[in-house]
């Protein structure tokens, strides 16, 4: 019998052409039915030189599923070639060419002689959501297109973070990482957003390690990178948001990079002094205990789930209430991941559930006792419950519809303050 | 559940007519296995032509039906595009759907927007594929056979 899912945080594994898009002069190359791009693009920063509404697609209906839509692939990208000028061309499989059997890899491998690359990743829905499709186009990169590097470049780090476009702030975050990974003296090497490209993608093989700030999307790329490039790794499993966290985070990276200590601690202090100097001349705002709720609940996924919990829980000393993780993680990743949630200041533990229906979360929500007013930090979706509870509300995660980001950032010192900014204009309005 | 299935060949083993081609449509009955149950015509002056046998070459017949279909329809020639021999515009194309109407598909080398648009109207499927018969029939009552008994298609 199917299963209704009630609030989905996420889109099929197809969604990840946002994560070919993110990647300036990807152009994704979609072998999928007219609706899929259509259904799957949203407003949300996506225009521009390449959209949603300009990917190339076969376009496959009910011949195609009897036929096979293989000949359709195959002009669709010789096309595409000629009339899109792009840097890289990735086709994306969705549901339909997989379930019937169309080898749409043979096919791309057929254009192995053209002037561009043009790789293949199978993105059927049924597969998995967005984050499983974003590893998969990463995937595509590593397995197809990059090729290992007998030289490298000396403090070149590879930085992958969030999942673009699924994630509201994905391009301050991964700026914001570079920004701070530059300042230990090292060189920062991301391949999506402004300025980036396949000069990027080019640079990955030359890079001393991978960091992957992300509790567990990007892993398995990792793995393959290390295995296939011989790159290694360092996995952070938290988003480093305010200074506690980023600290940590710093210290972590340093230490794996071999990065005198001195030099580490003279970055941190730094930004500590000035982000503690903040926080003083704000403190009497956040020791007036009726101005901020008691109890917090984030519902997001892993990734701010987590790094929004040490966050409030270390820096701002709030109590967390029970955390909903909705990204659908893996089972094998669950445990290790409910473990960092035990890993809070003042000896506190978070409960942490992953729970991907809508309902539930919001049944539990409801019949928790907050101590008070709860202060909710999730997707839209949480805004009316949160309402019905006189909490207070933040829309920090998927879906995103009250709040427009360019490329604000709530990773680092910077990001805690950006972060507390928004939860109290969010909780002083109450009174005003 | 038997269902008909409408074909555009020329020789009865490939499908290689226009659907604006096609003079004669085979129509082929499926229950547990197809078979070939009719001949049917599109324009009865057409085929008393060519069981007339006054005419001794295949391209004269196709060029007088043509002028027929355009006399018909008062289209003029210079307004058919392509060498279908279909162009009868909206009303011609109307008149063609409606003699096979009670197919479940109909199979031709190509078919235009136009006839597919009416086949959607009367929810009948379009295959335009240059493939044997016997290929796309099996194919067809493959997937048909899958999709009616509710069974994925997944390999």
């Amino acid at each position: 019998m199917a299963k209704l899912l009630d609030k989905q945080r996420y889109k099929c594994a197809l969604g990840a052409m946002q994560s070919v898009q993110a990647i300036t002069r990807a152009l994704p190359i979609l072998h999928s039915g007219p609706g899929c791009a259509q259904k799957l693009s949203e407003s949300i920063g996506s225009s521009g030189y390449f959209s949603p509404n300009i990917f190339p697609c076969t376009s496959i209906n009910e011949k195609d599923v009897v036929f096979g839509g293989v000949k359709k692939l195959n002009s669709t990208i010789e096309n595409a070639l000629k009339v899109i000028d792009a840097d890289l061309y990735v086709v994306l499989t969705g549901c339909i060419p997989e379930i019937v059997g169309d080898d749409s890899g043979e096919v791309v491998s057929r254009f192995e002689d053209a002037d561009k690359p043009v790789i293949y990743a199978p993105t059927a829905g049924f597969k998995g959501n967005n984050y499983k499709g974003h590893e998969q186009v990463v995937d595509a990169i590593v397995e197809q297109y990059l090729k290992k590097s007998e030289t490298k470049q000396k403090g070149l780090v590879n930085i992958w973070a969030d999942v673009p476009y699924q994630d509201l702030f994905w391009l301050g975050n991964l700026r914001e990482l570079e920004k701070l990974i530059s300042e230990l003296g090292l060189t920062p090497n991301t391949i999506f957003g402004y300025n980036r490209g396949i000069e990027n993608i080019d640079k990955i093989p030359e890079a001393e390690f991978n960091l992957l700030v992300s509790p567990w999307v990007g892993l398995n790329n990792m793995k393959k990178m290390e295995r296939k490039l011989g790159i290694p790794y360092l996995h952070y499993k938290t988003l480093p948001i305010g200074a506690t966290e980023t600290s940590k985070f710093l210290r972590e990276v340093g230490k794996f990079a071999g990065v005198a200590e001195e030099k580490v601690e003279s970055v941190i202090k730094e930004h500590e002094d000035y982000y503690y100097y903040l926080i003083e001349r704000y403190a009497d705002l956040f020791l007036e205990n009726r101005v901020i709720n008691k109890q917090f609940t984030v519902v997001s996924d892993a990734h701010y789930a987590l790094g929004i919990t040490k966050f409030l829980a270390n820096d701002l000393g709030l109590v967390p209430a029970k955390q909903f993780v909705v990204d659908d993680t893996p089972k094998n990743r669950r445990e290790e991941i409910a473990e960092e949630f035990k890993k809070l200041n003042f000896g506190l533990e978070a409960e942490v559930s992953f729970e991907t229906d809508g309902f539930k979360i919001h049944e539990e929500i409801k019949n928790h006792d907050y101590h008070g007013y709860p202060l909710v930090l999730g997707g839209y979706y949480e805004k009316e419950v949160t309402e019905s509870l006189k909490g207070n509300f933040l829309n920090v995660s998927y879906p995103v519809q009250d709040k427009v980001v360019l490329d604000t950032s709530y990773v680092g010192y910077r990001g805690g303050i950006r972060l507390i900014e928004d939860i109290y204009t969010v909780a002083v309005q109450r009174f005003n | 559940m038997a269902y008909k299935i409408a074909v555009g060949s020329s020789d009865g083993i490939n499908v290689d007519l226009k659907f604006g081609e096609v003079e004669n449509f085979l129509i082929y009955e499926v229950t547990d296995h197809f078979k070939l149950i009719e001949q049917r015509s599109v324009s009865r002056e057409t085929t008393e032509l060519n069981n007339s046998g006054n005419t001794s070459n295949a391209a004269e017949i196709s060029e007088f039906s043509l002028e027929k279909n355009c006399e018909k329809s008062n289209c003029k020639s210079s307004g058919c595009s392509g060498n279908g021999g279909g162009c009868g515009g909206a009303e011609g194309v109307l008149e063609k759907v409606s003699l096979i109407e009670d197919c479940r598909c109909v199979v031709c080398k190509k078919i235009g927007f136009q006839a597919q648009k009416q086949f959607e109207k009367k929810a009948i499927s379009v295959f335009d594929v240059e493939v044997p018969i016997e290929e796309a029939l099996e194919k067809i009552t493959y997937y048909y056979e899958k999709i009616d008994n509710h069974k994925t298609l997944r390999l």
